[in-house]
């Protein structure tokens, strides 16, 4: 347990002044007389500051749950600041977390209220932030409370979801509502054509300008408004590449988690159901729902995501999709496996496709040999992966290299148009 | 290049360097008379020592061998508060660089409490040195010189009783 210490200055100014008064007092000697005077004032008023409390320390953050890129405060809670002068927090360093002072070290005079330190993590994931060493000193530097250690506390960072607004629309969207046009005419907004009146038709839906001109009922048709069911796969085998932060280049699983995001925030806001399955060793699964809530929830399952070395492909994806439903696939396409599992999802008949999060992982660094082994090994890696590429594009299952906003816009209205065409079955 | 380690403030490095600068310029004060080459040696040695380490016991070595020093040569003119104001500005910054670690800024609420703390710690500085100058021991009664010592030893036992270790 920690108590009040005398300080390495009090002890000094002790030594120097009591000590040195008393052996010039001893020997009769005048120089240390002199010398030791300042000393004397020094250590008594040290002396005199001893507190008496026992103070209880423990640091409070403002927030536990954070979007990378945001910031928090630490702050310091002492329940007894009695005799206290000044207090001293030095925090250690964490892992893609960046504080302010940014060497963690901070202190500050108790008159002026406690040291706070400002924490901002970089990459989502569970952070440990907050672990620290604190001291309180009394007046006149003479003692010292601690360095006592404060644990860490877990701050859950979730992964940034701006920039992302896809304009296109879900190729096939099922459901009851939505603000996806369906194919089918309904009770929707958006407008459809003006046809003849027929029996059953409402009488507010007349259009009375069309039907005056040509002296015959017509009625407005619009079309009814569905939501779609999206399935959000992300590979989280691998992690390829050194992650920077928000502020440095990419690993792959962090374009994986950040494109996922972006898509699961875009897609709840439109209102359509969201699904996510991650594929590690032990898979997570969140099944399809919609609203902030749920957003909150895939948001949150997205940060705890962790690659494990013992993560297997799987061969196939059961995601018990219905008709209508959209896959994304979000990966840097490196496992074999994975790339069967989701050609298998697209001959099953679903609207695949394949975001690839791979960024420039696999580029040769400037300066590196280029018929070096590494970089040998890397060209054969991308070889391999443009031909599954290739392939899984042959099946027509579309792959679009992640780049933000508007991402899969081109694609997902390819993919509507060819939806609408009408199919000759066997 | 960088001249300092990553997080440590230019301040910071004044007072460390004034830690080691200032024993050796109460040294120097004696010139033209050298000081001998061990004292010189151990001076410059503990008070390096200190300037790496301020909030370490070795701060007492190097003001106390000055102190030695000048109170071996009995040199009592007006050098000697010179030497005075030196070694407690020594002491006051090393208690100034010890509430952290390197990397923590100097506090400039602290650095004024402390100049002003540092400046009233030297007010008994003079009047000391006038008494040694104006006033003849031979003169004082013998009670005054066992008051004298009664009092330091009262003072070293309190020191000591407040400096111990609390039970827990």
């Amino acid at each position: 347990m920690t108590s009040w210490q005398p300080t390495p200055a009090l002890v000094r100014a002790c030594l120097l002044g009591i000590g040195g008064a008393g052996l010039a007092i001893a020997i009769g000697q005048e120089v240390l007389a002199v010398l030791s005077a300042p000393f004397v004032v020094l250590a008594g008023a040290g002396l005199a500051g001893r507190p008496r409390g026992r103070p209880q320390v423990t640091t409070r953050l403002d927030h536990r749950r954070l979007h990378e890129g945001q910031g928090t405060t630490s702050r310091l809670e002492v329940d007894d600041l009695a005799g206290v002068e000044h207090v001293t927090r030095v925090a250690a360093r964490a892992a893609h977390v960046a504080s302010q002072p940014t060497y963690g070290s901070v202190g500050s005079l108790v008159a002026t209220g406690p040291p706070t330190i400002g924490l901002s993590p970089r990459r989502w994931g569970r952070r440990d932030v907050g672990a620290e060493r604190v001291a309180l000193t009394s007046p006149w530097a003479g003692w010292r409370w601690g360095p006592v250690h404060v644990p860490a506390t877990s701050l859950l960072v979730l992964p940034r979801t701006a920039p992302y607004d896809g304009r296109a629309e879900v190729p096939q969207p099922d459901g009851l509502v939505g603000r996806h046009r369906s194919r089918r005419v309904g009770s929707g907004t958006e407008f459809e054509g003006i046809r003849h009146f027929a029996t059953g038709d409402r009488l507010k839906r007349i259009n009375w300008p069309v039907s005056l001109r040509t002296g015959e009922l017509h009625v407005v048709t619009t079309r009814a408004e569905q939501d779609a069911g999206v399935w959000l796969v992300v590979d989280a085998l691998r992690d390829i590449g050194v992650s920077g932060g928000i502020d440095g280049r990419p690993s792959t699983l962090d374009l994986t988690v950040r494109a996922a995001a972006a898509l699961a925030e875009h897609h709840v806001r439109t209102g359509d159901r969201v699904g996510l399955v991650v594929v590690t060793a032990n898979g997570t699964r969140v099944p399809l729902g919609s609203g902030p809530r749920h957003l909150q929830r895939l948001l949150g399952t997205l940060a705890r995501t962790r690659t494990d070395a013992r993560s297997t492909p799987p061969e196939r994806l059961e995601l018990g999709t219905e008709s209508g439903s959209v896959v994304h696939v979000l990966s840097p396409m490196l496992s074999t496996p994975l790339v069967t599992a989701t050609a298998s999802l697209q001959r099953g008949g679903t609207s695949v496709v394949v975001v690839d999060t791979l960024g420039d992982a696999l580029a040769v660094p400037d300066g590196a040999e280029r018929l070096g082994l590494p970089a040998l090994a890397t060209r054969m890696q991308k070889v391999e992966r443009d031909d599954r590429l290739r392939r899984l594009a042959a099946l027509g299952a579309p792959v679009v290299p992640w780049r933000g906003p508007g991402t899969l816009d081109t694609v997902l209205q390819k993919l509507a148009r060819r939806a609408q065409v009408p199919r000759v079955r066997a | 290049m960088r001249l300092l380690r990553p997080g440590v403030t230019p301040p910071v490095v004044v007072l460390r360097t004034l830690l080691l600068v200032l024993p050796c310029a109460a040294l120097a004060v004696a010139l033209p008379q050298v000081p001998d080459g061990l004292v010189v040696g151990g001076v410059v040695m503990s008070a390096a020592a200190w300037a790496w380490m301020p909030d370490h016991a070795i701060g007492i070595v190097p003001l106390a061998l000055v102190a030695a020093w000048w109170a071996v040569h009995g040199v009592v003119d007006w050098r000697l508060l010179v030497v005075g104001v030196l070694l407690a500005a020594a002491h006051v910054a090393a208690t100034l660089a010890s509430y952290g670690p390197a990397t923590l800024a100097v506090d400039p609420d602290l650095a004024r409490l402390w100049a002003a703390r540092g400046l009233l710690a030297l007010v008994p500085l003079p009047v000391t040195w006038l008494a040694v100058r104006v006033l003849d021991p031979a003169l004082a009664p013998s009670w005054l010189w066992l008051l004298a010592g009664a009092t330091v030893v009262g003072l070293l036992l309190l020191t000591a009783r407040l400096t111990r270790p609390q039970t827990q």
